[in-house]
């Protein structure tokens, strides 16, 4: 008996010391490959706080949010690289080589950096291939009315009239191999407000590469850059503006990685004369604030400069004709809202765009 | 047959879900607090840090700088009330109520922002 009950016991010590063995194999294991997991993972700081940051530059609100450890210094080379493109291409406060391209007009070329000679070039494709609907050669037209002023007034037709012709892309010449620019008539003004901020977004997207950031994204008044998805690997979630209802009111929702979104709208800046809104976007081609039947264009690019050209060549170009431009490009989607509230979207938005209205007044024309 | 280190094995692997379990609720609970926080900043600067839910009564707050401002708080919302700027801008983005709510005047360099994430949406084109 008392044998038995030692080889018994015995039996049950072998087998305590064997599943001793066991359990911490196992949890050595769960814990090699926790260890790993945060290691090798592209979303390294899945469970980690993001990092927001709120600016003020190129006229208007700058937000980023980034997960990193160090996502505050981080977002300060972001801002600084925002200044140094703003300084050089505002035509709201005096320096800069735009200004110096503009008081230049009519008379000679002038030496500008990478920067500016890609964004003059971006600026004149979208010209081209939106048939002058965009057209950063505005400037005289944005001027007289003054709309981001403190004094904005409608101008005479007969006034508009001779500013319009001022106001052609092919006056600017661009001489890559010297780095310098020219335009053509004395009175002419580049304005890139419809596309600098856009450049600056993919900026501060390359800059979020360069540091090994995963999970980010940047708002440029609108101009919004994500760069990957959000950090458990999901897309981010972007609301469409509500063109009629308040700042942070949406229409629908886009899930997108990587991707640039940018919306142009005639909410965005205007004034109202005598019972009459007058918004910001300019048709070069009337002198007057865009009447296409759009009141908010979004675009969904790969660049964000090719987004912010492209939100506001559609807005001038209304329905018919900005559908079929974004069709001819490659890899470009938009979502479009008609002045009688009905919403449509690309057929290549399918997948990922989601009507969502919760203020009940608009229509989702799935097709056209 | 369950042998005595078997179940020992099972009991602390349980233990350790109980335990992780507790943690990860916690940690979204905290998330999903109804408690709102309204902040006012000044060039990225907190000037004021509200919690909406514990207001009673009505209150004025006036922020000086180029151009005055007064921002008025109720229980659960805020918003920017008077503003001295040209384009009004932030007067006319109404009541802010939710998470991720914001209103900015960009010519004051002010903004007001209820803490934390809207659930839906993580941005909004402008």
């Amino acid at each position: 008996m008392e044998k038995t009950v030692f080889i018994k016991r015995t039996n049950g010590e072998t087998d305590m010391g064997k599943n001793f063995l066991t359990l911490i194999v196992v949890l050595a294991t769960v814990c090699l490959s926790a260890c790993s997991v945060s290691e090798n993972t592209p979303y390294k700081n899945f469970e980690a706080e993001p990092y927001e940051n709120t600016d003020f530059a190129m006229g208007t609100v700058i937000n980023q949010r980034i997960y990193a450890d160090n996502a505050e210094e981080i977002s300060r080379k972001v801002m600084e690289r925002i200044r140094q493109i703003e300084d050089d291409m505002t035509i709201n406060k005096p320096g800069g080589e735009i200004n110096r391209l503009n008081d230049s007009a009519g008379t000679d070329f002038v030496k500008v950096s990478e920067d500016t000679l890609y964004v003059l070039e971006k600026a004149k494709k979208f010209s081209e291939i939106s048939n002058g609907a965009f057209d950063v050669t505005i400037g005289p037209l944005v001027k007289e009315w003054g709309i981001s002023t403190d004094k904005p007034a409608v101008p005479s037709m007969e006034r508009l009239q001779n500013l319009m012709s001022l106001v052609n892309y092919r006056d600017i010449t661009i001489d890559r191999e010297e780095s310098k620019a020219k335009l053509e008539k004395k009175g002419q003004l580049i304005d890139l407000g419809g596309i600098a901020k856009g450049f600056a977004a993919d900026e501060a997207i390359e800059i979020y590469r360069e540091h090994n950031i995963r999970s980010a994204f940047i708002n440029i008044g609108g101009n919004i850059a994500l760069l990957g998805g959000k950090p458990d690997g999901s897309p981010w979630k972007v609301g469409i503006r509500n063109p009629r209802g308040p700042e942070g009111s949406y229409i629908g929702i886009i899930s997108a990685k990587d991707k640039a979104i940018v919306s142009s709208g005639d909410y965005q800046r205007y004034f109202i004369k005598d019972g009459t809104k007058y918004h910001h976007i300019i048709d070069p081609k009337t002198g007057y604030p865009a009447d296409s039947g759009l009141i908010g264009t979004t675009i969904i690019a790969d660049l964000s400069v090719d987004a912010d050209a492209l939100s506001t060549a559609t807005f001038v170009l209304g329905l018919e004709k900005g559908m079929e431009l974004i069709e001819k490009i490659e890899g470009v989607e938009a979502v479009f809202i008609t002045k009688d509230k009905k919403v449509y979207a690309t057929e290549g938005l399918a997948g990922s765009f989601k009507f969502e209205d919760d203020s009940k007044g608009y229509e989702y024309v799935k097709k056209r | 047959m369950l042998k005595k280190g078997d179940i020992v094995l099972i009991g602390i692997i349980g233990v350790a879900i109980v335990i992780s379990s507790v943690f990860v609720l916690q940690y979204k609970r905290v998330d999903n607090g109804t408690h709102k926080i309204a902040v006012i900043k000044v060039k990225d600067k907190v000037v004021k840090s509200i919690d909406l839910s514990s207001v009673t009564e009505p209150q004025r707050i006036e922020i000086s700088g180029e151009y005055n401002q007064v921002v008025l708080v109720e229980n659960g919302r805020i918003r920017f009330l008077e503003a001295e700027c040209p384009d009004k801008v932030c007067v006319n983005t109404g009541w802010l109520s939710d998470k991720g709510d914001m209103a900015v005047c960009i010519p004051n360099s002010t903004m007001i922002k209820i803490e934390g994430q809207s659930s839906k949406v993580d941005i909004v084109t402008h």
